[in-house]
């Protein structure tokens, strides 16, 4: 599997449950990637920005890391395991 | 009248192969693999972490990659970040806050916990122990070695004797039925170059420490040679230092390998006074000022050479350490080709209340400046400004693991 480090701004399907952000689907290079679990949750503080953090396992078993910028607000996918560009 | 003995055992959470295994709970499809965690894969640079699955190939951390690619081909290098493995600390902080109050980190990935009264009785440290070792499987999908032991040195000595996913409780009568027979470097804080010293005295194992002439080890080592024999008896008295009454910092510094071996001297140039800005800024941030500026040096053939100066006066102003570095640089540096460049402040006093603005910002222009930026970076991150000497130092550079600029770098809009 390759691993790419990235900064692809991407749209993500969200819930917002009990306060918590849960990414659900995002279309990435014309694909939809759907979200089987969050493997990982952290928080970066970029300045006064809280920048969340999601590691995820897609159903086709792709590995990624999305992370929510609430001044888009916006998602950012940050890194790939196993895609091909 | 005898009071009745406390019931105090303390615990050292240590875990296992941390950052590679982040890593691996996070991408699922590592588990089970050889993970070797490094700066960008595609440049040169050091290992950061390896996981279990790599270490029987002799790869550790530390290690060059080229040495650690020759060794484990096979492994998947995964590019760090430091900050993720922070915050998850952090998270872990927050765990054992919730067990006692009573919690010192030692390091990014281990912390001390001291346990009292009912909490402190052998039976009990361990329920509590194994409890916490499976909270940190559940919540974090991460394993966690720990040692429990009537003191810092035994929780920490025994910690190590079961990894991954050990528990080890010792009593001092354990502690010395186990480590005895060992060699005396297996005891905590003795390295390669006090075990030969021991040697030359005759002390092969943690037995012949314990039994040294305390006078012949004084002689050879002054105050720490008593200590090192009662440690060898397995009596440490060091206070743990809980968490909420802070610790002071001794040192503050930041190093980099440089993406090939360099000996452009505007692009070392460019590196030392990026490195000040980030120890200036990380000084100013907490609070700190410092007297002693040294750089650290390591040439292509891994020959590293540490110069420092004592300053007149206290600094966190960037430009008053680079001054200082660039100026030990060069009186220092042969010209040849570079591998690593570090800068260190030390000598350090905590600044606090009244005069704090004063010391930090003199009411200069680049006083006024400094605290300018400093309001900017607060509110927008560490890459929202940098000083202009930088900057082509950091299109070359590209990426530094660890440093503030890789991930903060790739997370602003790409957009113009």
């Amino acid at each position: 599997m390759t691993f790419e480090s990235l900064s692809d701004p991407v749209d993500v399907l969200t819930a917002f449950v009990d306060g918590r952000i849960q990414p659900l689907r995002f279309r990435w290079q014309g694909r939809v990637v759907r979200v089987r679990r969050v493997t990982g949750e952290w928080n970066r503080r970029e300045g006064s920005t809280l920048l969340r953090y999601f590691s995820i396992e897609s159903h086709a078993a792709d590995s990624y890391e999305l992370c929510y910028d609430p001044r888009g607000p916006r998602w950012i996918l940050s890194r790939a395991w196993g895609a091909k560009k | 009248m005898s009071r009745a003995p406390v019931n105090r055992r303390i615990l050292l959470v240590d875990m296992d192969a941390f950052f590679a295994s982040v890593e691996q709970a996070h991408h699922p499809h590592l588990k089970g693999q050889p993970v070797i965690v490094c700066g960008d894969p595609s440049r040169r640079g050091v290992v950061t972490a390896a996981s279990y699955e790599a270490r029987p190939s002799g790869v550790h951390a530390g290690m060059p990659l080229q040495e650690a690619r020759r060794l484990c081909p096979n492994a998947h290098y995964v590019e760090g970040d430091p900050e993720k493995y922070v915050a998850i600390s952090l998270a872990l902080l927050n765990l054992y806050l919730s067990i006692t109050p009573d919690v010192e980190p030692f390091s990014v990935d281990e912390a001390f916990l001291s346990l009292q009264g009912r909490h402190g009785t052998r039976a009990a440290a361990l329920a509590i122990a194994a409890d916490l070792k499976q909270r940190i499987r559940e919540r974090f999908g991460l394993t966690a070695s720990i040692g429990i032991g009537p003191n810092k040195l035994i929780a920490k000595m025994g910690a190590g004797l079961a990894k991954p996913d050990g528990l080890t409780d010792l009593d001092e009568q354990a502690f010395r039925e186990v480590f005895w027979p060992l060699e005396a470097q297996s005891m905590w804080g003795v390295g390669p170059q006090l075990a030969t010293r021991l040697h030359a005295l005759g002390i092969a194992t943690v037995s012949d420490l314990a039994h040294a002439p305390r006078e012949a080890l004084e002689a050879a080592f002054g105050i720490i040679g008593p200590q090192l024999r009662e440690a060898a008896w397995g009596k440490d008295d060091t206070p743990l230092v809980p968490y909420h009454q802070g610790i002071e910092a001794k040192s503050m510094g930041h190093e980099v390998t440089l993406p090939e071996d360099c000996e452009e001297p505007a692009f070392l140039e460019g590196t030392l006074l990026r490195l000040s800005d980030q120890v200036g800024r990380r000084l100013r941030g907490e609070g700190y000022v410092g007297r002693t500026v040294a750089v650290k040096l390591r040439d292509h053939r891994f020959v590293t050479r540490i110069r420092q100066r004592v300053l007149p006066e206290f600094t966190a102003d960037h430009r008053m350490i680079f001054d200082t570095v660039r100026a030990l640089w060069r009186e220092h540096w042969s010209g040849g080709p570079l591998r690593l460049l570090g800068v260190t402040v030390s000598s350090l006093a905590k600044v606090s209340g009244a005069g704090q603005t004063e010391l930090f910002t003199p009411d200069t222009r680049a006083g006024r400046l400094r605290e300018a930026m400093d309001r900017v970076r607060d509110k927008l991150g560490e890459a929202s400004l940098v000083p202009a000497g930088t900057l082509t130092h950091r299109r070359r550079l590209g990426h530094v693991p660890f440093g503030p600029v890789s991930g903060r770098g790739r997370l602003r809009n790409p957009e113009p």
